[in-house]
């Protein structure tokens, strides 16, 4: 494979030109993807130079992983081979921005606080704060469809994206959607890729839905005495006509996460809601009335929580993913997707089985959606983190639910598939990868099933 | 008169009862709210799962095409038979098979009607969001294959944001379950690539769909115009204020003075244009921002602007809205509406355009549309025994869809490719572009069995031309 890479590495220059390629063994080393580290980083700076990079790799064999700010590249299978990283932080340019429209088309490599950054000029915002944050570029928001604490109130990626552009491993540009937010022509081949993982093609350019950005915010903490009173709360709440935007589930080291770096104080064993609404003064004291009548009721205190202490611990929600596993490197974190109805169960078991396992267990859960985020470190060995997270699949799945095991030590990955057992339609997954990527060149066994 | 070798295999698949076969019988399903095609060989209303398995067996083994069909409510002929085939009608597949308020979700068979699933949970104060004109007929099977919109998608997204996962029987009789009833299944989003394929990748037999909270409030208001450019540039305006109305609709005085004729809704006969205007949500924002609507109307010189005083009044101006269709065919023989969108900001330009469009062709055309998505609805009138006048209405619907694609936008935002725009298709997609469709076709639907000649490009007659002869047939 070496000697393939080196005959492509020519053609690759040429392509893109010899300043935009690197291989330099510390930057390939930091393009690695679970340990393993491409023969080459490529840099394209447009859509064609993406395509045709595709297209040279696709002729030679080598498999390719593009990324930008790798916010979302830890979640995955060990590639099966990888001979080229694609760095996609060349492409940040916006190519269409209609503030009336409430629409904007961007390149992959755009970050989302510069995104975020233009839009509030005008009071708009993509309603995103996926693992990562603002760091996270609109590429890997898109190709993972991340979400976090924002998706109760606005949904995912797959809400907002009206159309893209995306490079084919034929080398070709081609298009789906539009600048429109409604549009039926043809097959929607944005939801294909939204949540692919960069393993059908690359996306090349988004165009996204804008949305009015709330004029006042504020946040309330609502300390649950138990996860059975979280339950009655969550019930209470979704019953309401309450629009919040972010509805958080956290235990209470998944509190001390949030709180941390601000003088809020943390009780130590009890679980919290953390919770944000927006809109107008209005709007916000009623909410605040509603929510206090409601916990009154429940026998639960809320607190409202101030604008900077609010975005710090708001900001702790997206770094979450990450920051465990920078504190304590080995820390296994493990997204469970459930119905709404399950989220505290599964929390109640995953708390016991980190017990058993005499483990720490931080988790953040969406009870309005039903997704829960849960970090388990300081495992024995890795045999016990690897039957931990067999146990907690099994309670995911019996609760209806699944479960991704977003970060672990490489080791284990050998011997789970990340993303659990496929279903009845693995088949259709199998042969549209088939279909679009016949030489298995786009991040090569990283999906589900090891696609 | 013995039922054909077909019928027969047909009927052991199903049941006597489930096949209908007579020329008689077959007249109605030539038909689809666009116009008429060809009649089927059969039509055969299943009753499960496993008899739409093996209705397809049959079919295949017969080498007939299989058409999945709703209600017949569709406006692009995607339930009917463009050559030969078994429509397969899933007006017995009608049951709700769960119904879980904690969760939020609904899992239905495809023939329940849109409207009786939000009755269904409305006492318990949830709906299902997803709300097209048609919607006491039409099925959540059919919203799915269409990807349907309606008023109230400006705020809620069209049917594809409240799909979770589907039960499909794909054309080799397998059958699989996509998405799930929880958010985001590791895997393709293959429910997110089956709801808008029209019935050409599967046929849907299961739906697991979202419930949303009925608003607490709502204020429907109708603000009435003198110039059709006064209330197009409302549309945009009102957004820029930072406010989604739930509905944000447009009709012009020609449509008006139709719909005011059939329903009596109350909308002035006198005008250039109304917006009927919706804005939902907990009640201290359904104040301020009727409020702030109210004021961008008057600075856009809206005559006067009224507010629905009761539940009543605001039923009936919906009823006036979504009845404006049928109400315009009072108006002449036929007519041809379009689905086109462009971005909301180039409303005041496109209508300025239709109306060239208009004298153009020596042609009238009425505009109702969902203002608020920039999705337009322009009605072509027509007398179908003209065929003069089939071939101008043909060329004005034609560069009505190449201005929408010319202005960043689409040629259909709700109703669907069908058998009317699949050759239009190439206006928006290059060869490249549709090469990879037909990947994803041939990955479900290798043979072709499902609903032919829909959707992508045949390469055959323009799809419009055949329908509007059709129309007069």
């Amino acid at each position: 494979m070496a000697s393939s890479v080196q005959s492509a590495h020519m053609e690759f220059a040429a392509w893109v030109g010899s300043d935009h390629l690197s291989d330099d063994p510390a930057v390939c080393r930091a393009a690695a993807v679970d340990g393993k580290a491409p023969a080459l980083v490529v840099y394209p700076s447009t859509a064609e130079e993406v395509a045709g990079i595709l297209r040279i790799a696709a002729t030679a064999g080598l498999a390719v992983i593009p990324f930008r700010n790798r916010t979302q590249l830890d979640i995955g299978n060990p590639p099966e081979r990888y001979d080229v990283g694609l760095s996609l932080k060349e492409m940040n340019n916006v190519w269409h921005y209609e503030p009336s429209d409430l629409t904007i088309s961007v390149e992959p490599g755009m970050k989302l606080g510069d995104l975020q950054y233009l839009a509030a000029q005008d009071h708009l915002w993509l309603p995103l704060d996926p693992p990562g944050g603002v760091k996270a570029s609109v590429g890997g928001m898109l190709a993972t469809n991340a979400t976090g604490p924002l998706g109760h109130g606005y949904g995912s990626p797959r809400d907002m994206v009206l159309g893209m552009k995306i490079a084919t491993t034929e080398g070709k540009i081609i298009k789906t959607g539009g600048r429109v937010v409604k549009n039926v022509a043809g097959y929607d081949l944005a939801k294909l890729l939204l949540g692919s993982y960069g393993t059908l093609g690359v996306i090349v350019e988004a165009n996204l839905k804008l949305y009015p950005l709330p004029r006042q915010r504020a946040t309330y903490v609502l300390r649950a005495k138990s996860l059975g009173m979280a339950r009655e709360l969550r019930r209470r709440i979704l019953a309401t006509p309450l629009p919040f935007l972010r509805f958080l589930l956290v235990n209470p080291a998944g509190a001390r996460w949030l709180r941390q770096g601000t003088p809020l104080a943390v009780e130590s064993t009890k679980p919290e809601i953390w919770m944000e609404a927006g809109g107008s003064e209005r709007v916000l004291e009623r909410t605040q009335k509603s929510l206090e009548d409601l916990c009154r009721e429940a026998g639960v205190s809320v607190e409202t929580c101030g604008g900077a202490e609010a975005e710090s611990v708001w900001n702790h929600a997206s770094e979450f993913r990450h920051a465990v596993v920078e504190a304590q490197p080995g820390t296994v974190v493990v997204r469970a997707s459930l119905p709404i109805a399950a989220c505290e169960e599964f929390l109640s078991a995953a708390q016991q089985e980190a017990e058993s396992a005499q483990a720490e267990f931080a988790a953040l859960g969406s009870p309005g959606v039903g997704t829960v985020h849960a970090a388990i470190s300081g495992f024995r060995d890795l045999g016990e983190a690897g039957s931990t997270i067999r146990r907690l699949r099994e309670s995911a799945k019996q609760l209806g639910g699944a479960l991704v095991v977003e970060r672990c030590p490489v080791e284990l990955k050998a011997a789970l598939d990340v993303w659990g057992d496929p279903g009845d339609d693995f088949d259709l997954m199998r042969k549209i990868k088939a279909a679009w990527d016949p030489q298995r060149i786009l991040a090569p066994g990283r999906m589900i099933g090891r696609i | 008169m013995n039922p054909p070798p077909l019928v027969r295999d047909l009927i052991r698949a199903t049941s006597r009862q489930a096949v209908l076969w007579r020329k008689e019988d077959l007249l109605l399903y030539e038909y689809d709210a666009l116009s008429a095609l060809r009649q089927p060989e059969a039509v055969v209303f299943p009753t499960s799962t496993q008899e739409v398995v093996r209705v397809i067996r049959v079919a295949a083994r017969h080498g007939l095409p299989v058409i999945p069909r709703g209600a017949g409510t569709g406006l692009s002929g995607g339930a009917t038979v463009a050559e030969r085939g078994i429509v397969v009608g899933f007006s017995r597949m009608n049951k709700m098979i769960e119904i879980d308020l904690e969760n939020q979700r609904a899992r239905v068979q495809p023939g329940v009607v849109n409207l009786d699933l939000s009755a269904a949970v409305s006492d318990a104060g949830y709906y299902f969001a997803p709300d097209p004109s048609s919607q006491k007929a039409c099925t959540v099977g059919g919203n799915v294959a269409e990807n349907s919109g309606g008023p109230h998608t400006l705020a809620y997204g069209v049917t594809t944001n409240h799909v979770l996962g589907l039960e499909v029987v794909l054309p080799d009789g397998n059958v699989v379950h996509t998405g799930a009833k929880f958010w985001d299944r590791p895997g393709y989003d293959l429910t997110g690539l089956l709801v808008g394929s029209e019935g050409t990748l599967g046929i849907v037999t299961e739906i697991t769909v979202r419930l949303s909270r009925l608003p607490e409030a709502v204020n429907t208001l109708v603000a009435i115009y003198d110039r059709v450019s006064d209330a197009t540039q409302t549309v945009a305006a009102i957004t820029a204020r930072g406010i989604t109305p739930a509905a944000l609709e447009m009709m012009d005085g020609f449509t008006l003075r139709a719909v005011e004729a059939a329903t009596h809704a109350g909308y002035p006969t006198d005008s250039a244009a109304v917006l009927l205007i919706e804005v939902e949500g907990l009640r201290e924002a359904v104040e301020e921002q009727t409020k702030t609507i109210e004021a961008v109307c008057r600075e856009h010189s809206a005559r006067e602007i009224r507010r629905a005083r009761s539940a009543e009044e605001r039923a009936l101006l919906w009823k006036g809205r979504k009845n404006a269709f049928g109400a315009l065919g009072r108006i002449a023989p036929n007519y041809y509406v379009q689905d086109g969108v462009i971005p909301r900001t180039r409303l005041p330009e496109m209508l300025e355009y239709t109306a060239e469009v208009e004298k153009k062709y020596g042609l009238r055309i009425g505009n109702i549309f969902h203002a608020g998505d920039g999705n337009l609805h322009p009605l072509i009138m027509f007398d179908a025994r003209d065929p003069s006048q089939c071939d101008r209405v043909s060329r004005a619907a034609k560069d009505l869809m190449v201005k929408c694609v010319e202005m960043g936008g689409s040629i259909t935002g709700e109703h669907g490719v069908g058998v009317e725009k699949n050759e239009l298709m190439p206006l928006l997609f290059s060869d490249d572009d549709l090469a990879m469709l037909r990947r994803i076709k041939e990955v479900f639907n290798p043979s072709g069995l499902l609903n032919p000649g829909k959707v992508l490009p045949t390469g055959k007659i323009c799809g419009e031309l055949r329908v509007l002869a059709s129309v007069g047939a």
